[in-house]
């Protein structure tokens, strides 16, 4: 029987099967208990491999905390998360941008790894639950044959990088984005710069200043476009924006450069990350973004350091090389654009085209948006929205921070078409950007922090306001509601008009599902300010006190007043006092059904709420490098089984230059790969200063190294294999002793 | 000998359309877990009812999960088996429909007027591209091996269809035998004893 590794050798790019190879080598390595668990878990995040509720192998199931017994349970893949347990893949799409073909095959892997649903996230990836941690590596190289990665989709990493979805046909951007948002995605995977922090890093590109487009202001790094005339020529560069996020801590981003040209978005973004990297948060997780460093140093400093740093950053001809492409990245049509030609519509197109349609600044042309309720849609959807996009755009697809599927490039003839072929697969609701397209993360349907039911919640708003949608003014029918789970904000509640949070009140004996109700914070601007959190409610009496809020806003607005003019002058007290009646608490015995979450028939406790894999373990670089130079060996010894003892070879020289480079890298993180440089630094630095000495065999491991390092062997046997196999084992330890002499701590 | 797929999926539509919503089955659902009422290391409930003709209602659990499946517009239950299926394709088979069929019958013993399924047609769905693409030449190679399982199954001769022509799609047969030869309680004593047997 042939596997999909086989199958798909010769699509799979070298460096990105390679990635693959080791991270399998590595869950073997944690299935025989040969790496450390935090290790392997931190590795397995950068892959995108996050846990799920109840990974713990315990659920409430309304009555009593249930032992659930996975066949494997001796076997962790990360602290308190069994093997066996489904979790989650995180699926990165840079930019939103999908071709066709990726669509299909994302659909293929929900059918037969997942259950059959894609999910759309606020960064644009994608995410499948219920996947077996088995099935991940196959599931990776079906997407890398077709040019996706999941490679540092979670973990302490430079997340998917973000950008409007209307870049490149949007009537006031300066220019369009998504070329700048691919080449930095390009460089910063895997780049040895973002491999140590001490939190995720998040990226996001705008093309104008006014709308929602990117919400620079609340990212890690936000890059705004902006151009300059500079010697009679109009240069494009970016306003650069860092510490921003949203999270328990809201912070608003700070300029660190009004302008930064092209040529130099990519260093200086390296030297952000370098300054992000030494003097970040290490060992408190909740003070390891980049808004905390930013915060403590503030942005003077900071800004001095970045321009010191950004001196010392080693020379890359990646800086600029991906210039040459901008103007060819593809934002074209598959079609010639053509008005509306006066043809009969169908039922329903006007609603629609209120609200899903953009025209684009370029004539003829409409970019549409398919409002995905909860950011899901099914694999056959998938299949006939390929089919679609084929048919009128080609691969102008794109996913949204707002959980849809945009199609851009519709020529306007074909708009009743479309939209007759969307409602056809269920894809053809009107509302887009209302009232009832509402954010939400996963919550606790399946994440492990979920305090209370986020998507239950949506789905019932979702309901209750789809009956009325066409009786609603629009000063209501357009706000933002945005729901997260629990205070962290992954479904950027801070940024609705509207927003809620989970959290939990007790009464009498009993918990009782609550949200937070945030408002008046602003989409516009790139998220431009944040709301005031103004008190609990019930869960059960979120839909009353929407209807109450909106009721009271239509009434006393003035005219032309939005939602967060309205609430700031109302002010916090008043607004209080308003939600007052709702926080009244009924005991289980007056209104049991307040004591169970939406869509969720158990008696509601936050017994399931686990540990997050949000951050991941703060794990030391070192341990990092060193568990590829041992899944290296681990490769090397799979080879020797084979017989194919040039490759065991291969392999056991690399894993020994990766061991070394690993040591380097404690002392000097520039060292890149080439295996002469590495070589010749741990030499001077480990070697001719002793350092990496045995006790007893002083530097004979390393010379194992400088052995194989200066001369190929002339004839590579099964003996040889062996010997070169043993020889790496030992000189791995080597450095593994030589590390915690020489840096104390491997695991931080 | 016919290769097992590494997802098996059997799925029994309903007779009727339901008068029973979707939000219904989830205590049915969250219950079954309370009480180990379907077979199978049972975890959670997951509600996919915004997403039309999708999974419906899915009772997740290790090793397969049991969905009240809307998908292709046709009501059902959906058994789905991810891990341990036995090696031999034709016991796997049997273990499927076997666990099909008694979640059906636990789910219409819910509601008995108002859940009625259809056991003389199955939809077998196979959730592995690799081994088995939707392509004619794999539904002739399995046909003979897989009407003749049925045919043990059911008591009766199976005649069977593939579901789809799209190469994307999975590849899914649906067999049919005559509604007056369907005796549940035969077919179920069968497919237990092959269960023990393996």
């Amino acid at each position: 029987m042939t596997s999909w590794k086989e199958l798909l050798k010769e699509k799979i790019p070298a460096e990105m099967g390679n990635l693959i190879d080791i991270y399998e080598a590595q869950m073997e390595l944690r299935k025989q208990g040969k790496l450390d668990e935090k290790v392997f878990a931190e590795a397995r995040l950068r892959k995108g491999v996050y846990g799920q509720r109840y990974d713990n192998g315990q659920r409430h199931d309304g009555v009593r905390t249930r032992e659930l017994l996975y066949p494997s349970d001796e076997i962790v893949k990360g602290p308190d998360t069994l093997w066996d347990a489904p979790g989650m893949q995180r699926i990165k799409i840079p930019y939103g941008g999908l071709t066709a073909e990726q669509l299909e095959v994302l659909s293929e892997l929900a059918d037969e790894y997942s259950d059959g649903i894609l999910h759309i996230t606020t960064r644009q990836d994608i995410q499948l639950h219920y996947v077996h941690i088995d099935d991940t590596p196959d599931l990776m190289r079906r997407l890398a044959a077709i040019g996706i990665t999941t490679q540092e989709a979670c973990g302490n990493s430079v997340r998917n990088i973000t950008a409007c979805t209307l870049a490149g046909v949007c009537h006031d951007e300066l220019f369009d984005v998504s070329p700048y948002a691919d080449a930095m995605t390009q460089f910063l995977l895997g780049h040895d710069d973002v491999q140590d922090f001490g939190r995720k890093f998040k990226v996001a590109f705008s093309g104008c200043a006014g709308h929602a487009c990117g919400l620079v202001k609340m990212h890690d790094l936000g890059l705004l476009a902006q151009t300059r005339e500079i010697d009679g020529e109009t240069v494009r560069g970016f306003t650069v924006f860092v510490g921003g996020g949203l999270g328990t801590v809201p912070h608003q981003a700070k300029v660190l450069a009004d302008f930064c040209t092209e040529e130099q978005l990519l260093p200086l973004t390296q030297a952000i990350a370098r300054v992000f990297a030494r003097l970040g948060e290490k060992k408190n997780r909740n003070r390891a973004r980049l808004k905390f460093l930013v915060a403590k140093l503030g942005i003077d400093e900071f800004r001095q350091l970045v321009q010191e740093e950004l001196e010392i950053v080693p020379p890359d001809p990646r800086h600029t090389d991906y210039i040459d492409g901008v103007s060819d990245f593809v934002n074209a049509p598959a079609k010639a654009g053509m008005a509306l030609n006066g043809a009969a519509l169908p039922a329903g197109f006007a609603e629609w085209y209120r609200s899903n349609v953009y025209k684009q600044v370029q004539p003829g042309y409409s970019t549409i948006t398919l409002n995905t309720p909860l950011g899901d849609f099914t694999s056959e959807q998938g299949f006939a929205l390929a089919d679609i996009a084929r048919k009128y755009v080609g691969d102008n697809i794109r996913l949204s921070v707002e959980q849809n599927v945009v199609l851009r490039w519709v020529a306007d003839a074909d708009l009743p078409a479309i939209y007759r072929d969307l409602c056809a697969i269920g894809l053809g609701d009107a509302n887009a950007g209302t009232i009832v397209d509402i954010t939400t993360c996963p919550g606790t349907d399946t994440c492990k922090l979920g305090i209370a039911s986020s998507r239950g919640l949506t789905a019932e708003l979702r309901t209750r306001l789809l009956e009325r949608i066409n009786l609603l003014p629009d000063a209501v029918r357009d706000l933002k509601i945005k729901v997260s789970g629990c205070f962290n904000s992954c479904g950027q509640h801070h940024v609705a008009d509207i927003g809620f949070f989970g959290n939990s009140r007790r009464s009498g004996n009993h918990k009782m599902p609550h949200f937070q109700v945030v408002l008046g914070g602003q989409w516009q601007e790139n998220a431009g300010s944040y709301g005031l959190a103004c008190g609990a409610v019930p869960a059960k009496c979120v839909p009353d006190v929407l209807e109450a809020l909106t009721e009271r806003y239509v009434a006393e607005r003035a005219e032309g007043e939005n939602f967060q003019a309205w609430v700031k002058e109302l002010g916090r007290k008043e607004i209080k006092a308003m939600l007052q009646p709702f926080t009244k608490l009924p005991s289980f015995e007056e209104k049991p059904n307040y004591f169970s979450d939406w869509g969720d028939s158990r008696v509601y406790t936050i017994d399931d709420i686990g540990v997050g894999e949000c951050a991941g373990e703060v794990v030391s670089l070192f341990s990092m490098e060193i568990s590829k130079a041992e899944s290296t060996h681990f490769e090397a010894l799979l080879a020797l089984d084979d017989g194919d003892y040039a490759l065991a070879d291969e392999n056991a020289y690399k894993a020994m230059v990766l061991a070394a480079r690993a040591l380097v890298r404690t002392k000097y993180l520039d060292v890149g790969d080439d295996y002469n440089n590495i070589v010749g630094e741990f030499r001077s630095r480990f070697y001719d200063t002793e350092l990496i000495y045995d006790r007893f065999a002083k530097g004979k491991f390393a010379r194992y190294l400088f052995k194989r390092h200066a001369e190929v062997p002339a004839r590579i046997d099964q003996d040889y294999a062996h010997q070169i196999i043993d020889e790496t084992q030992l000189f791995i330890e080597n450095v593994h002793t030589a590390e915690q002499r020489i840096n104390g701590v491997i695991v931080g | 000998m016919t290769i097992v797929p590494k997802r098996l999926g059997v799925k029994f539509s309903l007779k009727q359309s339901p008068p029973l919503q979707p939000a219904d089955i989830v205590p049915i659902f969250q219950r079954w877990i309370q009480e180990h009422r379907v077979e199978g290391m049972l975890i959670d409930v997951i509600d996919y009812k915004h997403v039309p003709d999708g999974p419906g209602i899915v009772l997740i659990a290790d090793e397969a999960d049991y969905a009240y499946d809307f998908g292709y517009g046709e009501v059902g239950l959906h058994y789905v088996r991810k891990r341990d299926l036995p090696a031999d394709f034709a016991a796997a088979l049997k273990l499927v429909f076997h666990c099909a069929m008694l979640g059906a019958q636990a789910l219409q013993a819910e509601a008995p007027d108002d859940l009625v399924f259809d056991y003389s047609a199955v939809k077998i769905n196979f959730l592995d591209r690799m081994n088995y693409p939707n392509e004619p030449e794999v539904f002739d190679e399995i046909r003979e091996g897989l009407t003749a399982i049925l045919s043990d199954i059911y008591g009766a001769p199976a005649g069977l269809s593939r579901v789809h022509d799209d190469r994307r799609r999975l590849f899914s047969v649906r067999a049919e035998v005559a509604a007056e030869t369907i005796d549940l309680e035969d077919i179920g004593a069968r497919l237990q004893e092959s269960r023990q047997r393996v």
